[in-house]
């Protein structure tokens, strides 16, 4: 307990003062900063050039100046050109465009921003998933000290089952009757504990048996594994990307939808690395649709490719990143089995029984799933009863890998549709419901729930 | 007598007060007894289990558990790769497209889910159907997926059948029609433009080309007439609306003749009563000697035999011109009288009236035009300039097709999506002749008579995986467009035959070349017939989004001129035969073109209320004091042997009311050999019966008898005594009416409930009235639902407090259904199976009682008993505010909502059947079997019609099944929703747009698939909406009022309009 205690506060202390750090600068703050304002033009491995140039290397090719042009630069380009500074005319002449300014980063923000380029810039030892986004703080798992008590107790109860046979040993003695004390092994069997054994058992057993039951079906926490390792985390969490964005179905259809592949291409014909699984994990969406990133376009005719030629088109990609991130001696070394790795694990991720080519719609494993006589509707809850998407699927935006937050029962269902309140005032649909209104401005009710219109009615879900 | 009062009765058991039959009412589970299934070999060896059964079940019931104990199978979610833009997972899309086959035709739109069409609607823009369907209409999607289709072209030599490329199969198709001697393309009704010019660039490729055209049901007559007396080969532009007289001949034009949907909306218009205080109807008198369709909706009917049809019509004709025809004394006195009274009514609406009739015969025809002509009748009732193309066929030239062949002048036949070799008039010399024929290419949508010898097969595109046009009428444009890529490798008709003739098909959309040659037809043909659009893409894609265009009609008719006299000459002649055969087109499966789709053979005939098959409609009889005998004593599901010339038939005999003493009838289009599995075998094929008179097929026969009962029919499958409600039975010792219902409650104790709600024999299920007595039967009426609400008044519960409380906010829905415009149709039936994943349940569960249909037409007879009216009722769940099924469910599994509606939670139902037995509607349906294999576990799944697989459970036919409504496993009971996902949909779409609900919002499939505008849905707080207004007319009652179950559907009282001068 005090141990427990004491790592809480550890934590504690430690999340309090690398708060009050953060003005200095740190890669994890420039990493942040670059997603923000450089990445939509930089490439995120430093090192090709993508709308803008490559930064790898971009301190040194400013190190002949003051410290305070970097940031002038960084900060408004397009002033520094105008200015006539000489390194800001080799590259104007060198790229005729123009970086967007951003007047609100500080010197600190810049300096931790060039921290993140020159970390990002050196090569990595290996591509790994990296740890999860900061969470809350573990749940204490109590269990061990309820073992603890429960082990307590039961030598408690040993000693004193021990203690009252000595006293009735004693007493008997006194009264001058025999007694025969008896064994352990003949408590434990005695007629009384058997049945309160048997009791409990019924008890025990009838109850896990019933909330089993009731839970088959129900898989909160879900978590399977996808055939693309998508990061809600990247997309929603650290890139904002609204919701409904990709589940586009969400505001207008009974289902979210899960996104089509050409709804992926609207960023990713730009972003062709991704952060965490670099080529392994964006390259699925160009083998589903048919789209070679070396060229940057859409493959011809790519229905009718034979799967050589598309294991070609992406081991030719893979290996271009490889040699771009790690360097050609890297390569050479093992760099081909890197590659044929990454296009295994494609292929394995991509095709099944029944799909047998890369080609095609991905089959994402489906998370959220209700039996077949329920009907639930998105666009009734997301438009009409204008919900937070978090509201039923928990903080999707930290999600590394998604699970099923909720869990999806009846009882669930009918909790909110008691507790919610409907958006009563603004809708003219609800005018219908004269009495409440009245009621409403009258003051004798203070909010119309969901139960009030009728929605715990069976035939509202089930039809 | 009569059944009460209101003298109402549904067929002869429910008059002679059929033991058996109030049995069966009593009993809401019709189940065969344990006895009689063990007498049933098969089902008693499937009964039996031993040992090692037991074992089984054993490891099956462990391995379920542990396997339900795993962790749930990972299910996938796969997204587009490329998202079209009009896709919205989870959106319905609609296509705006047409429905053709043949010369049926209905202007439509295809509800899509994720690019899979689901279910069809009316398209409201179409000036003809003004958004009415048929159940024809709505049954189409589901041949889409029909498992009996071809899935690739196929070239057969001999016994083998191999398939081949479609650049293979061109090539040997392209060298045999060069080496052909003479080609024959036999084909039904073409109405596309572009098709017609596709066929005349394959004609002129191939001068030893010819076209010949026929119809499954002939109008040949017609047409000849028609070009006899206006120079014009057409059928003119009907105007029921127009008319205040109309008289038919025989011409079941509500149901099957010509072009159905848009009579029926017309006729319906005249048919409501609008005004209580200035009530207006038409008068329908039919001429016929069977019950059909659109007889039973006929204000009065003349019965004559089918041989006097001919004799029928000279009789008015003589009437109304004053020219005699010697002939025509030869008519029935009956008949004779009450045609004079007709003439009368018509002279009187000269102009303003309309006659027309069926017959196929060019003489009976001419006379017929002779009657509108002389009544002034064209130019407003009869028009040419928007002449009907929905017939085109002519029997001559398939005549000379048959002389050709059997003279060996034709060695190559192209059969373009027809089946000649069952349903044309020369079937079986047809079937004969065309063995000697060296090519036999057949562009055939699935497995059929025709196609079975065909050497070369070319499968086709079902309608929406095509493109095309239609010309229905002249003049009224409409397009087909594709709204899923193919299935399977197919191709269009007018694709091949275009490749064949060489025709270059292939520039432009290389995926869609027929698309292409379309589009190019109509900006050369009809881009200048507008002047809206500039562009020609603009004016396509506008056609292509409307769905349909019109332009001025033209005409080439000229006026009335026919040789009368000669005419008159070549009437039929009546028979003196004792018994006659009327054949008639199945209101559901035409003459078999429909015979493939489930959902067809398992809507009830109107009229009988048979499903699956075909029967002899007896005469009933009436001994003029009690009691109803058959023809031949025959009762309901007797088989016979009917003789029909040389030809003997074993068929089922049905007693029916209504048909002419002397005549029975049998329906067409049954009994095909070498169908899909839902038209194989199904009933019994009479096609090679009909008679022929001047080279054109006569509808009936005049040399028929029928044998004495031979037993019964084991599954007989009529759902006409099925589901009943308020049946009275005889109390034996005293002879009073007593209530079945009770008398079930309390067996023996003859009336001791008299008194209470319960023991009411007279139940208050049809309200009619005459126009003449419109005003005092609206007195009654709001007398006698006084007496009942007064009644209903007398409860310790205070439900009208309750009730305002509950539901005089937000939405409280209600359904109004106009019985005076209700035809029977079905269409609604077929529209809620299609909306509600309802299961089709085959023959046998249908003979015993276990369709599943949510919404049935009850059919009610009323009036004279030998020639009674007809009432047609739509029946649905009517979301009872205080219904019975929900108090007696011992899980709560049916409930009530805050909006009016009875919920049916389907996961919550174990099945007791409680309510089932509780519903005073009869409305609740049980699942028996897993027919859609919602059930995980096989075991629980039973085999319909004698398949592995239960129909509906195959992979493509379940993708008809509407995404949005759960599929109901074994078990579990269902009913009508309200269509309570349409609900939601479109609350939701006002909740979204922030806006109060409007009717539009909210249709149920019934109410769009109707084609006379019968049915009407809505939120009954909406003051401003559709159907406040309907709830608030004077001729509004409610189904069982009496029992107090304060039922959300509204009747409007049936008003006919009969002439009583006419029955004397």
């Amino acid at each position: 307990m005090i141990q427990k205690i004491s790592s809480a506060f550890i934590l504690g202390v430690i999340l309090l003062f690398t708060s009050s750090l953060s003005a200095q600068p740190t890669v994890e703050s420039g990493k942040t900063l670059f997603r923000n304002y450089c990445a939509t033009c930089h490439d995120k491995t430093m090192v090709k050039d993508a709308t803008g140039p490559a930064l790898a290397g971009a301190e040194e090719r400013w190190a002949e100046y003051p410290r305070e042009d970097l940031y002038g630069w960084i900060r408004n380009s397009q002033a520094m050109i105008a200015a006539g500074h000489p390194r800001a005319k080799e590259l104007w002449d060198e790229w005729n465009s123009v970086m967007t300014a951003w007047p609100n980063l500080t010197d600190e923000d810049v300096e931790s921003i060039l921290l993140y380029i020159t970390d990002a810039s050196q090569p990595k030892a290996a591509l790994g998933p990296s740890a999860g986004v900061g969470g809350e703080v573990e749940k204490a798992d109590n269990s061990f000290l309820y073992l603890g008590l429960f082990a307590l107790l039961a030598i408690l109860a040993f000693i004193l089952s021990r203690f009252i046979g000595s006293l009735n040993e004693i007493a008997a003695a006194q009264d001058g009757a025999d007694f025969e004390r008896k064994t352990l092994l003949q408590q434990l069997t005695s007629k009384k504990v058997v049945s309160f054994l048997i009791f409990l058992f019924v008890v025990i057993g009838g109850y896990t048996t019933v909330t089993r039951a009731i839970n088959l079906g129900r898989q909160q926490n879900y978590a399977p594994e996808q055939p693309i390792k998508f990061s809600h985390a990247t997309h929603a969490g650290l890139n904002k990307i609204d919701c409904q964005y990709c589940h586009d179905g969400a505001r207008r259809s009974k289902h979210s939808i899960i996104p089509a592949t050409n709804t992926c291409m609207n960023c990713h014909k730009a972003i062709t690395v991704g952060s965490q699984y670099g080529t392994q994990e964006i390259s699925k969406i160009y083998a589903s649709i048919g789209f070679d990133p070396n060229t940057n376009a859409y493959i011809e005719n790519y229905d009718e490719m034979s799967e050589d030629d598309i294991k070609t088109i992406f081991k030719k990609w893979f290996a271009t990143n490889y040699i771009a991130d790690k360097g050609q001696d890297e390569f050479i070394k093992r760099g081909e089995e890197v590659i044929t790795e990454q296009w295994d694990n494609m292929v394995s991720s991509l095709t099944n029984e029944q799909k047998k080519s890369v080609r095609g719609p991905i089959e994402w494993e489906r998370i959220h799933n209700l039996p077949d006589h329920v009907y639930f509707n998105h666009a009734q809850h997301v438009t009409v009863g204008e919900l937070e998407c978090q509201t039923c699927h928990g903080k999707v935006e930290n999600m590394e890998v998604v699970h099923q937050f909720s869990p999806l029962s009846m009882g669930w269902c009918i909790n909110c549709h008691r507790e919610t309140e409907v958006q009563f005032s603004d809708n003219e649909y609800y005018a219908s419901y004269a009495k409440y209104h009245e009621e409403l401005a009258n003051g004798d009710r203070d909010k119309v729930t969901v139960e009030d219109i009728g929605g715990l009615e069976c035939q509202k879900c089930h039809y | 007598m009569k059944n009460g009062q209101q003298g109402i009765w549904i067929g002869a058991k429910d008059l002679n007060k059929d033991e058996a039959f109030i049995m069966e009412a009593q009993d809401e589970i019709q189940n065969p007894s344990l006895v009689e299934q063990l007498g049933n070999k098969e089902v008693t060896e499937s009964l039996e289990s031993n040992r090692r059964d037991f074992l089984k079940f054993l490891g099956f019931g462990v391995g379920a558990a542990t396997m339900a104990g795993c962790d749930i199978p990972v299910k996938r979610a796969i997204p587009y790769v490329i998202k079209p833009d009009e896709i919205v997972p989870g959106v319905a899309t609609y296509y705006a497209s047409t429905f053709v086959n043949g010369g049926d035709y209905c202007p439509i739109l295809v509800k899509t889910r994720e690019g899979r069409p689901i279910k069809i609607e009316g398209n409201a823009l179409s000036s003809m159907t003004n958004g009415g369907t048929s159940a024809r209409a709505q049954a189409n999607v589901l041949s889409l997926y029909d498992s009996n289709r071809y899935k690739s072209p196929q070239i057969v030599s001999g016994d083998e059948t191999k398939s081949v490329t479609w650049l293979d199969f061109d090539s040997e198709v392209k060298s045999a029609l060069k080496s052909a001697l003479a080609t024959r393309v036999v084909t039904n009704t073409i109405m596309s433009p572009t098709a017609k010019k596709a066929l005349t660039e394959f004609t002129t490729a191939f001068p030893n080309a010819n076209v010949v055209t026929y119809d499954p049901i002939s109008s040949a007559a017609i047409l000849d007439a028609n070009a006899e007396s206006f120079g014009d080969r057409t059928i003119p532009e009907y105007r029921f609306d127009r008319a205040e007289t109309i008289v038919s001949f025989n011409a079941d034009f509500l149901g099957t003749w010509i072009s159905p949907i848009e009579y029926a909306n017309q006729y319906a218009s005249n048919r409501k009563i609008k005004d209580v205080k200035n009530a207006k109807m038409s008068r329908h008198i039919q001429v016929e000697s069977h019950m059909s369709m659109t007889g039973s909706n006929a204000d009065n009917r003349i019965l004559v035999k089918p041989s006097e049809q001919g004799v029928a019509i000279a009789y008015l004709y003589e009437q109304i011109t004053g020219n005699s025809v010697s002939a025509a004394s030869r008519l029935n006195a009956k008949a004779k009288a009450a045609l004079v009274k007709v003439a009368d009514q018509l002279k009187e609406t000269a102009g303003n009236s309309l006659v027309v009739s069926a017959s196929n015969n060019v003489s009976e025809q001419i006379l017929i035009n002779a009657i509108n002509s002389s009544l002034g009748n064209y130019g407003n009732t009869l028009s040419f300039s928007h002449a009907s193309n929905q017939r085109q066929g002519s029997e001559k030239a398939m005549s000379s097709l048959l002389a050709d062949l059997k003279g060996g002048k034709v060695d190559t036949l192209i059969f373009m999506d027809c089946n000649p070799l069952y349903n044309s008039s020369i079937a079986s010399e047809l079937t004969a002749a065309v063995e000697k024929v060296k090519n036999r290419i057949g562009l055939s949508y699935s497995k059929d008579e025709t196609s079975s010898i065909c050497n070369y097969i070319a499968p086709l595109h079902h309608g929406l995986e095509s493109w095309g046009d239609v010309e229905a009428k002249r003049g009224l444009y409409s397009l087909i467009q594709p709204t899923i890529s193919p299935l399977f490798d197919t191709r269009q008709g007018e694709e091949s035959l275009l490749t064949w003739a060489g025709v270059s098909v292939n520039e432009g959309d290389i995926e869609q070349p027929y698309m292409t040659y379309l589009k190019s037809n109509w900006e050369e043909s009809y881009f200048s017939t507008q002047d809206k659009y500039l562009g020609f893409q603009s004016f396509w894609d506008s056609v292509l989004h409307d769905g349909v265009y019109n332009t001025d009609g033209y005409s080439t008719a000229s006026d009335f001129n026919a040789d009368l006299e000669s005419a008159a000459q070549g009437i039929s002649s009546p028979s003196s035969s004792e018994l006659e055969v009327q054949f008639y087109e199945p209101l559901a499966i035409g003459n078999g073109q429909y015979g493939d789709n489930p959902w067809l053979q398992e809507m009830p005939d109107p009229v009988s209320r048979y499903t699956w098959g075909n029967f002899v409609a007896v005469p009933v009889s009436f001994d003029g004091e009690k009691a109803f005998e058959g023809f031949n004593g025959l009762k309901d599901g007797d088989i016979v042997d009917v003789t029909i010339g040389d030809q003997t038939y074993r068929l089922p005999a049905i007693q029916q009311f209504g048909i002419m003493p002397g005549t029975v009838a049998i329906a067409l289009g049954y009994g095909r050999s070498n169908g899909g599995f839902a038209s194989n075998g199904i009933g019994t094929n009479v096609n090679s019966s009909l008679g022929n008179s001047n080279g054109l097929t006569q509808y009936f026969n005049v040399s028929a008898s029928v044998s004495n009962g031979k037993g019964k029919e084991e599954e007989y499958s009529s759902v006409q005594y099925h589901h009943t409600m308020g049946v009275t039975a005889e109390e034996t010792s005293t002879g009073e009416t007593i209530n079945a219902d009770e008398a079930a409650l309390a067996p023996g104790y003859g009336n001791v409930f008299q008194g209470f709600q319960g023991s009411l024999t007279e139940r208050s299920i049809i309200r009619h009235t005459d126009l003449g007595h419109l005003e005092e039967a609206i007195d009654h009426l709001h007398h006698e639902r006084e007496h009942h609400q007064g009644l209903n008044e007398h409860t310790l519960y205070p439900f009208d407090q309750y009730s305002e409380e509950k539901y005089s906010q937000g939405h409280h829905w209600g359904m109004h259904v106009d019985l005076n415009a209700c035809i029977g149709c079905g269409a609604c039936t077929v529209a809620c199976m299609a909306e509600n994943n309802v299961p089709v349940v085959g023959k046998q569960k249908v003979s015993i009682h276990q369709e599943m249909a949510w919404l049935r037409i009850d059919r009610y007879y009323y009036g004279d008993v030998e020639n009674p009216n007809t009432v047609y009722q739509p029946l649905m769940c009517q979301h009872c505010d205080n219904a019975p099924c929900e108090n007696v469910c011992p899980v709560n599994a049916t409930n009530h909502s805050s909006e009016g509606l009875n919920q049916m939670a389907y996961n919550r139902c174990v099945g007791t059947r409680y309510c089932a037995n509780n519903c005073p509607y009869k409305v609740r349906r049980f699942n028996w079997s897993d027919y859609t294999t919602a059930d995980i576990f096989p075991a629980n799944q039973v085999d319909v019609n004698g398949e592995e697989v239960p129909y509906g459970a195959d992979n493509l036919t379940r993708m008809v099944l509407n995404p949005d409504v759960t599929v109901r496993s074994r078990g579990v009971i269902e009913k009508c929703s309200f269509c309570v996902q349409r609900i939601q949909e479109g609350k939701l779409t006002a909740k979204s747009e922030g806006r109060g609900l409007h009717d539009a919002d909210v249709k149920t499939a019934c109410q769009t698939s109707c084609p006379t505008g019968a049915i009407t849905f809505g939120d009954r707080n909406n003051k401003k909406g559709e159907l406040y207004e309907k709830f608030h007319s004077p001729l509004n009652y409610i189904v069982l009022e009496e029992v107090n179950v304060k039922s959300s559907v509204q009747y409007t009282m049936k008003v006919n309009n009969r002439d009583k001068t006419l029955d004397a």
